[in-house]
């Protein structure tokens, strides 16, 4: 008879031991290097300078000093109709 | 080239140049991206179909399990019609035919673009997408059929289901892991972790609770492990990378801090497998696998609050973006789900509060907020900003986008509200020994009506949604929209800026 209390102790010493073992071999493989980078990876040059109607002025000026000259979104950029 | 709807490919040399040139992108780069959208365009087109149907199908039979709460006699002669088999085939539907399918065909957009890889194996990818929802099909006719493994949120028998479901999930998962091995971006943005992590764990959990026929109290203890886990482990970590990726994308600007996001992935993947055993309090299993299981959901807090933090500190101050957003709208209001579900689980799980819930229409409302609140409204979210770019032109309707999220708001708020008050009146009535069982049914009758309203609202609005993905996709390609955005004339209360001529 398998007591009740064992397979869930097992499985969750797995469910919590592997991930703390990932997370090992992704520091010594160097994934959590430059964090900030990793932040704007999904961010392409195009999305930083893309004209958003909702931001303030201020926030529009800070964006085009950083970036450049805004431009004006497509059709549907943002998930839905224009 | 027309729209954020950018199209799947097939551009010549000179109009990627051009392209390329005018999103200050070197033609490389662009042609990768291009190559790497396309590269997982039918088989997210596919799964992003099927959910959809199963999505329509589940929530009428939501609607008829909740009917029959107020409606006792309601289509009771035919067996496969009775509550016990309606309620439980609208779960199999709703949680593996919708979100699931939902959220793999998102993970499966993102995937090539998070790594600037194409989708290895697409075929397999989409093969393996056909094979679980024949998985789902199988599993749903054995439900109705009253032939189930009979525990819950697996009840799909062993033998019918889960070949197809672990081959399609597997062949899925294989395709994303070769992706990942062929990446070609230097560093892993956070969401990668989310995907990747949730296609280990979803085979484990699945695998674990399947394989072997537990029984007994064994059996009651690994089937809370499987069905709280893959809320956590499956449905959530899936819908929290994709939120990761929609917000900041939309608003131009990186997450409010990459390591909270970091810290609140792998406090998640470390201390989230112990929460199950909360939903056994007073069960017939050691107290101290509950009592840990119980500290360990007040943990949860740590990546919840991590979670929460990051995603509502990026929005703050860019609230007029939810009026031109429908995307946006729907993932940022999934994330507020996601933080009050967490933290509203983990308080729950508490003796003192369990002891009135347990057994009663609040885990319900419960689950919902998270189900629904959280994972269907990030789904939707996703889809209104990757099917555009899929199809290459954009949402038709910004009528219709309205009507389906306000219909969608409205009708989970409705039933969260009117169910969570249902069943803490039912969990008095039910502590109280002077008063009989019957008094907690009567006394909790207006809200099961409420439940009833809500979820035909949410029905209504899956039809509008379904409509509209349906003329989406029988719209020519570059197809003109609308000319203003679904939410233009609604003023949030937080939105600052002075427009023009407003």
């Amino acid at each position: 008879v398998v007591p009740s209390s064992l397979p869930v102790i097992i499985l969750t010493a797995v469910f919590s031991l592997l991930p703390a073992l990932i997370l090992f071999w992704a520091y010594r493989r160097g994934y959590f290097r430059d964090l900030d980078a990793q932040s704007r990876i999904i961010l392409e040059e195009r999305d930083m300078q893309l004209e958003r109607p909702w931001e303030s002025p201020v926030e529009r000026l800070t964006r085009e000093v950083a970036h450049g000259p805004l431009v004006e979104p497509e059709r549907g950029e943002w998930g839905g109709a224009s | 080239v027309s729209a954020g709807a950018i199209p799947e490919g097939g551009l010549t040399r000179v109009e990627i140049d051009a392209v390329a040139s005018g999103r200050g992108l070197s033609p490389a780069e662009l042609e990768a991206r291009l190559r790497a959208d396309a590269s997982s365009r039918q088989v997210v087109l596919l799964l992003y179909s099927v959910a959809l149907g199963w999505l329509l199908i589940g929530s009428l039979f939501g609607d008829l399990a909740s009917f029959k709460l107020h409606w006792p006699d309601l289509l009771t002669s035919w067996a496969p019609l009775t509550f016990g088999r309606v309620r439980t085939a609208h779960l199999h539907m709703v949680n593996y035919g919708w979100a699931t399918a939902a959220l793999i065909g998102t993970s499966l957009w993102l995937f090539p673009r998070l790594v600037h890889a194409e989708l290895k194996g697409a075929r397999l990818a989409m093969l393996g997408g056909v094979l679980f929802t024949v998985g789902v099909l199988l599993g749903i006719i054995g439900v109705l059929a009253g032939v189930n493994d009979g525990m819950e949120w697996m009840e799909g028998n062993r033998w019918l289901t889960a070949p197809f479901l672990v081959v399609g999930g597997g062949l899925i998962g294989l395709s994303l892991f070769r992706t990942a091995a062929a990446r070609k971006a230097e560093h892993l943005y956070v969401s990668v972790w989310y995907i990747l992590g949730s296609f280990v764990w979803f085979p484990m959990l699945y695998l674990t609770a399947k394989i072997y026929p537990w029984s007994g109290s064994t059996s009651a203890a690994v089937n809370w492990f499987y069905a709280h886990n893959v809320l956590g482990f499956w449905l959530t970590s899936m819908s929290v990378g994709a939120a990761y990726y929609f917000i900041p994308k939309v608003l131009g600007r990186p997450i409010y801090s990459y390591q909270l996001s970091l810290l609140g992935f792998w406090s998640l993947a470390m201390f989230y497998s112990l929460n199950g055993m909360h939903h056994l309090v007073g069960g017939p299993i050691p107290e101290w696998m509950i009592t840990t299981s119980i500290v360990a959901s007040i943990f949860m807090f740590i990546p919840v609050v991590a979670t929460g933090i990051n995603l509502h500190m990026t929005v703050l101050g860019r609230f007029g973006a939810l009026r031109y957003s429908p995307t946006l709208r729907f993932v940022v209001l999934g994330g507020l789900a996601y933080t009050a579900v967490s933290l509203q689980g983990s308080l729950t799980a508490l003796r003192e509060v369990n002891r009135i819930t347990h057994f009663t229409h609040w885990t319900v409302a419960h689950s919902h907020v998270g189900g629904y609140g959280f994972v269907t409204f990030v789904a939707f979210g996703a889809m209104y900003y990757i099917v555009p770019r899929l199809v290459g032109h954009e949402w038709p309707s910004a009528r219709l986008i309205r009507w389906h999220f306000n219909l969608a708001l409205a009708g989970i708020a409705i039933y969260v509200v009117a169910l969570s008050w249902a069943g803490v009146a039912q969990g008095l009535a039910l502590l109280d020994p002077k008063l009989p069982f019957q008094f907690s049914v009567v006394r909790a009758m207006p809200g099961l009506y409420g439940r009833s309203v809500g979820g035909v609202l949410m029905t209504l609005a899956h039809f509008v949604f379904a409509y509209h993905f349906w003329i989406m996709l029988r719209a020519p390609r570059g197809a003109a929209g609308p000319t203003r955005p679904p939410f233009h004339e609604a003023q949030p209360l937080l939105y600052a800026v002075e427009e023009p001529g407003r």
